[in-house]
């Protein structure tokens, strides 16, 4: 009775603590108990090449900027023997001493912000005004009064100063085309006139996110304050850009680069585009980040960590599934956990090209096994030499599927080779103690529960909650606990039985 | 019905594995008294040190220079059994019954050279027979002389009679008869006949083959009705005895028949499965329950064994529900 109370009472502790502070993390915290949208990440690598010229090297890199729809993440640098900090927005890398060819790599993440993240934006300083004077002023004039003229809205009004602008036979722009280095360049001559048109603008530089290459430069845009939203124009081709994959890197006056200590400095950036889960963006952004639960967690493992993390949280899904199975629906395996072994051969092979090729390794092997019988050789060599049997085995399947053209095949040797021997040996055993009908009931059951494991496994919800609430693992516990103490009768056993209920 | 309800079978006194292993085992055996069992040779010493009547042993083999020394010894031997200590399933079990000049005589006839009971010994030492495949003891046992009590009921061997035992009561018995599907071995789940013994009288309650019930022995054509163990009351209170000596009090008994000697101890085992409940017809739950609530009085292995025999009978009175009633009564 007191072990009873004991259980009952590790039992409630273990569920309160884990469905607690799952409840607390969803209400407070805002985890999604379901899987959210995938939303597009994309990775941008800015490479800084330079040669130093041998003494205190000081690089300095303006760095993105987050805005109302692009958020970015995590900024990593890569640079051997420099020390790297961030000081007002801008990376900067130093060393003592450096010489030669220099290679800096600086990455960060961005992701396209959902509907309801985003803010209104805040609004754009607009650019330094240009005080125009002489023929230019009244070119000026021109091109401004042409395009209030035509257009009312400020996004009109843009697109019809770009126009005259980028208009090759319209003389006022020439004009003033012909001393652009004057007033900052093109970009920002553009900017000076539509500010003088009475529209708030400012020059920026970035990447368009959506022109997924390697080798790309920064390009300059124009950034217009339409009400209460903001536009993108692309000055070149007078056409409003979307904002949603612009990584704005730099606006106004700030400078990209900075070298000290060296030469020739260039700087590329390359994209690549991938998937984050919404939830695992907006914590990496910060958004739950102060909260004790998370800061010892495991997202404060680095990523490469919590993928390995994601696999080892669903094995007790996995053991308490094999718990189920034999205690409560009593059903045979063939060692207690080589179903969970089998179902993540599953997970990397798929569940028809995984079951195909365990049945056909095991039954090859179990043949070549019975021939070892004959020889009375004992355990260890025996096992040994089964071991053989089954590399000899992935590499026959091996050569054979791909000179037949099966790609499939290959994936043979996900299986793990050891827990393969021991599962030949122990069913070789088996036919012979008890003979084939135990070994096609063991297997078959070994292979129910490794296909069960494996869809619970590939399940997203299961592994959104096994990964997103760990704590859920208490509760996991708690029902393994619950059923160990459990002393009724299993499912099969009914069947057993069934003859002895009828007799009253 | 393919399945029976959870409530029907409790009504019925059925205990499922579950129950086995998480209630009779773990509450009534101390994992640290299992090696007395799983060791037959440590089931040996303690079964000769009360006197309880069991296959004399004649030598143990603990080496390599002890099977050197085999072929001296077993030149006056009586006719003896090689098995392994620890060994699992009857694998490794060599028999010799006679001799024939230098050769050795299986009860069958085949003949086997002094080379062969070396290899033999010598492979038990080395684990071949052992489970884990850890090394091992091989024991020289005197063969017991069966009696022919049993003939014709069994398709090859001579079977033994498996009495469970809780807290030192003998509750329910059966005797596990070979068959042609069962491969000559004596495994109900492989297709031996198991038949329920009337606790009471050593008489067969029923027979089933395959989890159905049989009448007669389907190789040899014998009727199972008549099967009755001579000298019962020996047999109960030799299975009672092995309470105190082990300690535990889940405890399956299985007993062979001597000609001369009577019934003999042929093995203990700690974890006794549940299929004797299939062969009785009854479920065990309410025989335990009344142990238990007997249990308290401190009695001998003979008036326990005498309490058994007269609760449990259940001759001529086909429910078990009145056994129930009878041991609240």
């Amino acid at each position: 009775m007191k072990q009873r109370i004991q259980i009952i009472t590790i039992i409630v502790v273990l569920i309160v603590l884990g469905a607690g502070a799952a409840i607390y993390k969803h209400k407070t915290l805002g985890f999604p108990f379901l899987p959210g949208k995938k939303e597009v990440a994309w990775t941008v690598e800015a490479t800084i090449s330079f040669t130093a010229d041998g003494g205190p090297v000081e690089v300095s890199v303006n760095t993105p900027d987050p805005n109302d729809t692009v958020a970015v993440l995590d900024r990593k640098s890569l640079a051997e023997g420099y020390t790297f900090e961030r000081k007002e927005g801008r990376a900067v890398w130093s060393s003592p001493d450096a010489s030669g060819s220099q290679k800096i790599f600086f990455r960060s993440t961005a992701y396209r912000r959902s509907e309801k993240e985003r803010g209104v934006p805040k609004p754009i300083a607009p650019a330094a005004a240009i005080a125009f004077s002489g023929p230019q002023k009244v070119a000026a004039d021109h091109i401004v009064e042409a395009a209030r003229k035509k257009e009312a809205s400020s996004v009109g009004l843009a697109g019809a100063i770009l126009a005259a602008l980028n208009d090759p036979v319209n003389e006022d722009a020439s004009l003033l085309l012909a001393d652009a280095e004057e007033y900052g360049g093109n970009v920002n001559l553009a900017c000076g006139l539509m500010n003088r048109a009475g529209v708030t603008s400012r020059s920026v530089k970035g990447l368009k996110l959506t022109e997924s290459k390697k080798k790309q430069k920064l390009k300059s845009y124009i950034e217009i304050q339409d009400g209460q939203q903001i536009q993108l124009i692309n000055p070149r081709t007078a056409e409003l850009e979307n904002r949603d994959d612009f990584l704005e890197w730099q606006h106004d006056t700030e400078s990209i680069l900075e070298i000290m200590g060296g030469t020739g400095g260039v700087i590329s950036f390359s994209t690549l585009s991938g998937e984050i889960s919404a939830q695992g963006a907006a914590l990496k952004h910060g958004k739950y980040s102060g909260s004790k639960l998370i800061d010892f967690s495991i997202y404060s493992l680095p990523i490469s960590q919590q993928n390995t993390f994601k696999l080892l949280l669903l094995i007790p899904i996995g053991a308490l599934i094999i718990v189920i199975l034999r205690n409560l629906v009593g059903i045979q395996t063939s060692g207690t956990f080589m179903p969970i072994l089998i179902a993540l051969v599953f997970l990397q092979v798929n569940l028809l090209a995984g079951l195909s090729l365990f049945i056909l390794i095991v039954g090859i092997g179990l043949v070549l096994r019975s021939y070892l019988s004959s020889l009375n050789l004992l355990l260890v060599p025996r096992i040994s030499a089964v071991l053989v049997f089954v590399i000899i085995i992935y590499v026959a399947i091996s050569v054979i599927s791909i000179k037949m053209g099966i790609e499939a095949g290959l994936r043979v040797t996900f299986f793990p080779m050891i827990i393969i021997s021991w599962t030949i040996e122990r069913m070789s055993v088996l036919w012979e103690e008890e003979g084939p009908k135990d070994v096609f009931v063991q297997g078959g059951g070994s292979l129910l529960s490794a296909s069960i494991i494996f869809l619970a496994m590939k399940n997203p919800y299961i592994g959104h909650l096994a990964y997103s609430f760990p704590e859920l693992l208490l509760v996991v516990l708690a029902v393994i606990i619950m059923i160990g103490s459990y002393s009724g009768y299993r499912l099969t056993e009914l069947r057993r039985f069934e003859p002895l209920s009828r007799g009253e | 019905m393919f399945f029976a309800s959870p409530s029907k079978l409790k009504k019925a006194g059925i205990v499922g594995m579950n129950k086995r292993n998480v209630v009779m085992i773990a509450q009534n055996n101390p994992r640290k008294l299992y090696p007395l069992v799983d060791d037959k040779l440590k089931t040996k010493v303690i079964l000769e040190k009360d006197g309880i009547s069991a296959p004399k042993l004649l030598g143990v083999i603990k080496t390599q220079g002890n099977v050197r020394e085999l072929e001296a010894f077993l030149e006056t031997c009586p006719p003896f059994v090689i098995k392994p200590a620890r060994g699992s399933g009857g694998k490794g079990i060599l028999v010799i019954g006679g001799r024939a000049g230098k050769d050795f005589l299986k009860p069958g006839g085949g003949r086997v050279t002094i080379q062969d009971v070396k290899r033999h010994a010598s492979n038990t030492l080395s684990g071949l027979f052992s489970l884990g495949g850890n090394n091992d003891v091989a024991m020289i046992e005197e063969m017991v002389e069966f009696s022919d009590a049993f003939d014709g009921f069994s398709y090859q061997g001579v079977p033994d009679i498996r009495v469970i035992v809780y807290k030192g009561y003998p509750v329910m018995a059966m005797t596990r008869l070979s068959t042609e599907d069962s491969d000559g071995k004596a495994n109900l789940h492989q297709g031996a006949v198991g038949v329920g013994i009337d606790v009471g009288t050593g008489k067969a309650l029923k027979a089933v083959q395959f989890g159905r019930p049989v009448t007669h022995h389907p190789d040899t054509g014998k009727d199972l009705s008549t099967f009755s163990v001579p000298d019962w009351p020996a047999f109960t209170e030799l299975a009672a005895r092995c309470f105190e000596i082990t300690g535990l009090g889940y405890l399956g008994v299985d007993i062979v028949l001597d000609k001369a000697k009577g019934p003999m101890i042929l093995e203990l085992n700690a974890r006794p499965g549940l299929a004797i409940q299939i062969a009785n017809g009854y479920g065990i739950q309410p025989r335990v329950d009344l142990i238990d609530r007997e249990c308290l009085k401190d009695r001998t292995p003979l008036e326990r064994a005498r309490f058994a025999m007269e609760t449990f009978s259940v001759a001529g009175d086909e429910s078990g529900v009145a056994l129930e009633g009878r041991g609240e009564g």
